[in-house]
């Protein structure tokens, strides 16, 4: 934890900046986007498909937000709502997890393949690699594991359960369990609201045990704050992480509301 | 008069449930066999259309004579023959399933030809209708009767009619700017709500028989250039001209022969009404004809002239539109209303699955189903959204958007675009659910719609119209037609496909520049057999799995 403050105070300026213009730290491109819901539609029709996925500049290449509409927004509204009914809050947590899925999916290796169509013609197209796997951080991962299971359906999940001291916020793993090859594997680690970044920090590092390359793990995340970007991008530069949103409030309520715990 | 226009639909709302919001397209069959329309009882023996839900007649009601009090439960020959959906007259094919196009290969409405039918009492003013329209090289034929505008009786009148004293002949007894109004909006191709007349009670049923604009509108009525705003609609006035001494041995006949009347009734009506209304009405009328057509259906030349005069006048306002639209040439710069999804990894993928020919059933519908999930998520995202403020747990207000429009709708064009209803469903709660049946002649290669079945107040809707694929895009043409003519906004429209052509593109972006087509890939052409290429296949069969066998 030590290091990791360090890590923070060490890049302070970039974020402080930020958050006086704007109390909500949004990129230049989320900026524009949210001036006009037309300009925004216009705006991700034009962008070439490798930029659909911006990545936010102060949190390094490997960062990305999903692509941003009004659509995107109006999920996080509902989610964040308090008077979002249960029933509602997980349909709309769904959708949200689903799109960050197809997007996160993205991330995964591909190679070509021609294919014949039922009209007698060739189609380049692609094919997925085999080899992933998806690795849930309990319990908020556990809700997007729905989410990965409907795009693939056979997909091997692990879990892993971190607890956090409530005094001090010390992240501690209770328990891990993987498929046996996963430092062969492409890992989609599933965690949709980073605060502090410190369940992450210690789920990767298990991850990292079980000798899983860093360049190899993408996060799958909904909510994350400034800090917990910063804390994760720093600890590990070359994960991929992909989020919908980067505001200094995150919806702690996620978990508990997603399964009825509150 | 606007308000007793609008006083109706709610009224056929309620009864008839195929009335205002769904709409079985079977008109040509009853149009071209006026008969048989004639016959308001004869309703349950008449062939249905394939998936022809309750909707009545919408013609039924036009074509009753004034002097069909009685309810009559034989009609004539027509009634009982077997009816194929085609039918052959002696110069032509009729096809009487479905509804063709009723716009040019721009989607734009082609102004329907109006023809006005006029002549007194039992001068033959349906035959010459029917002969009319057999003689016509025209698919989509609309016939609309004055009879359907009676005037509700009051106690007074009823009474009177009850004695033979009401005088169901005079220009007083018919709503003329309903006929306006109605005749107006057919015009222009909307739907139109036409009021049955019970000749029994006097009143109006409570049910209205929905009519669409047409290629050809003909109207006819005793009355029917009575009105000088009736008449400046007509594109072509057609005067019925028969001998009074005929025309009254044929009521004769018809009243007491066909329909058990006393002669003393039939008589002291004749002279007490239906002359005198002939002298002073109708015969005058005849200076606004255009053509007098002497001793009525049996005049095939005057027939053939007719015919061949609306033809010249049709000529020029072409119909072939699928062939018409493959063949169409467009610039290749794709227009704005086009919202193609990026091509990311996953969608490419997605599409290797479908497209192949070799993917087994349960991968494809798999696949596609996270395709259409991508398409439908995009097209919502493509809605206007309004910004809110929002409580959260977290005791701070969150600026976040919600949707502007709460009221949304879809529309799956059967059969395809049906595997597209249960993703909108998975991203909508309660969202509600419209089809349209379009099907394609096999002889003529032309779309044609063949069931309707709509929320009523869909205008007030922003429409997800769903097809799994658009190739040349007739049928998405039509069915976008059809939304507008119900009066929704073009820019309520977002067309959701997962495979579009480039041909297809154009033409819809070209005739409906404000409808949004969202899709995931365009392919660059369609073949002869208007299937897309690479394409996807017939993507309804190979979901379904109903392929012929020959294919697999």
């Amino acid at each position: 934890m030590g290091t990791m403050s360090e890590v923070v105070t060490s890049r302070p300026p970039a974020f402080e900046k930020k958050a006086t213009t704007s109390q909500i730290p949004l990129s230049d491109k989320q900026k524009a986007n949210t001036c006009s819901d037309q300009q925004n539609t216009q705006c991700s029709e034009k962008c070439d498909p490798n930029s659909s996925l911006q990545p936010v500049e102060s949190f390094g290449p490997y960062f990305r937000l999903i692509p941003m509409s009004g659509q995107v927004k109006e999920l996080q509204t509902i989610i964040r709502d308090k008077n979002t009914s249960r029933s509602d809050f997980k349909f709309y947590a769904d959708r949200l997890i689903r799109l960050v899925v197809e997007e996160g999916l993205n991330q995964l290796p591909y190679s070509d393949l021609t294919i014949t169509t039922p009209t007698g013609c060739q189609y380049k197209g692609l094919q997925f690699v085999k080899g992933n796997c998806g690795v849930s951080i309990v319990r908020s991962g556990e809700a997007m594991e729905q989410g990965l299971r409907s795009c693939c359906r056979s997909i091997r999940l692990g879990k892993i359960l971190v607890e956090s001291d409530l005094d001090t916020h010390e992240a501690k793993v209770v328990y891990a369990k993987f498929p046996e090859d996963i430092s062969q594997r492409k890992v989609l680690l599933m965690y949709p609201i980073m605060s502090s970044g410190n369940t992450v920090i210690k789920a990767v590092n298990v991850l990292q045990e079980h000798a899983v390359d860093e360049a190899n793990i993408i996060l799958l995340n909904l909510f994350s704050t400034p800090a917990a970007a910063r804390t994760i991008t720093n600890a590990f530069p070359k994960m991929h992480i992909l989020t919908s949103e980067v505001h200094p409030v995150a919806p702690n309520h996620f978990g508990q509301k997603y399964f009825g715990t509150d | 008069m606007s308000g007793r226009f609008k006083q109706d639909p709610p009224s056929s709302a309620s009864s008839d449930s195929g009335g205002e919001d769904g709409s079985v397209l079977q008109m040509k069959e009853d149009e071209v066999d006026i008969d048989m329309a004639e016959n308001e009882e004869s309703q349950p023996t008449s062939p249905r259309p394939p998936s022809a839900g309750p909707q009545t007649n919408p013609t039924q009601a036009a074509v009753r004579s004034p002097r069909n009090r009685r309810q009559r439960t034989t009609s004539q020959s027509q009634t009982t023959r077997i009816r194929e959906p085609i039918l052959r007259g002696r110069r032509r094919t009729i096809y009487t399933a479905g509804r063709p196009p009723w716009y040019d290969c721009q989607g734009q409405l082609v102004e329907p030809f109006v023809i006005g039918v006029c002549g007194g009492s039992a001068s033959g003013k349906t035959t010459v209708a029917r002969k009319i329209i057999e003689e016509l090289d025209v698919p989509w034929v609309t016939l609309l009767s004055l009879d359907s505008f009676y005037k509700v009786l009051t106690e007074k009148h009823h009474e009177e009619a009850a004695r033979n004293e009401y005088n169901f002949d005079h220009p007083d007894a018919f709503d003329f700017e309903l006929v306006v109004k109605t005749l107006s909006r057919l015009k222009e191709g909307k739907k139109v709500e036409v009021p049955i007349y019970n000749f029994v009670t006097h009143r109006r049923e409570t049910k209205t028989k929905t009519m669409y604009g047409a290629n050809v509108i003909i109207f006819e009525g005793i009355l029917a250039f009575y009105s000088p705003e009736v008449l400046k609609l007509l594109d072509m006035k057609v005067f019925v001209d028969t001998d009074s001494d005929e025309r009254l041995v044929r009521r004769l006949r018809r009243d007491i022969a066909d329909r058990g009347r006393e002669l003393d009734g039939v008589l002291k009506q004749y002279f007490k009404f239906v002359k005198p209304a002939f002298d002073y009405y109708i015969a005058p009328s005849m200076v606004h004809a255009d053509i007098i057509v002497p001793r009525g259906g049996e005049n095939e030349v005057a027939i053939n002239l007719i015919a061949q005069n609306v033809m010249t006048q049709l000529q020029q306002r072409g119909f072939k539109l699928r062939e018409k639209l493959a063949h169409a040439n467009f610039g290749m710069s794709r227009p704005n209303s086009l919202h193609l999804l990026p091509s990311t990894p996953q969608i490419r993928g997605l599409h290797t699955f479908i497209r192949n020919k070799d993917t087994p059933r349960d991968e494809f519908i798999f696949y596609s189903k996270r395709l259409i999930r991508l398409v439908i998520e995009h097209a919502l995202a493509l809605l206007p959204f309004t910004d809110v403020i929002v409580e959260t747990p977290q005791g701070v207000p969150y600026e976040g958007k919600r949707i502007a429009t709460e009221k949304i709708c879809g529309v799956s064009i059967l059969r395809a675009g049906e595997t597209m209803e249960n993703a909108l469903c998975e991203v909508l709660k309660d969202v509600r659910i419209g089809k349209i049946l379009i099907q394609t002649n096999l002889d003529t290669g032309e779309p044609e719609l063949y069931y309707l079945r709509l929320p009523k107040d869909i205008k007030d809707y922003h429409i997800f119209l769903m097809d799994a694929t658009v190739a040349t895009g007739a049928a998405a043409i039509m069915a976008i037609r059809v939304l507008l003519d119900h009066e929704v906004p073009e820019d309520h429209i977002s067309l959701c496909s997962l495979l579009m052509t480039e041909q297809g593109v154009h033409n819809i972006a070209y005739a409906f520049p404000k409808v949004r087509i969202v899709t995931t890939a365009v392919d660059p052409c369609v073949n002869e057999k208007f299937y897309i290429v690479p394409g996807i296949g017939n993507f309804g069969d190979r979901y379904f799995g109903t392929e012929p066998s020959t294919d697999q």
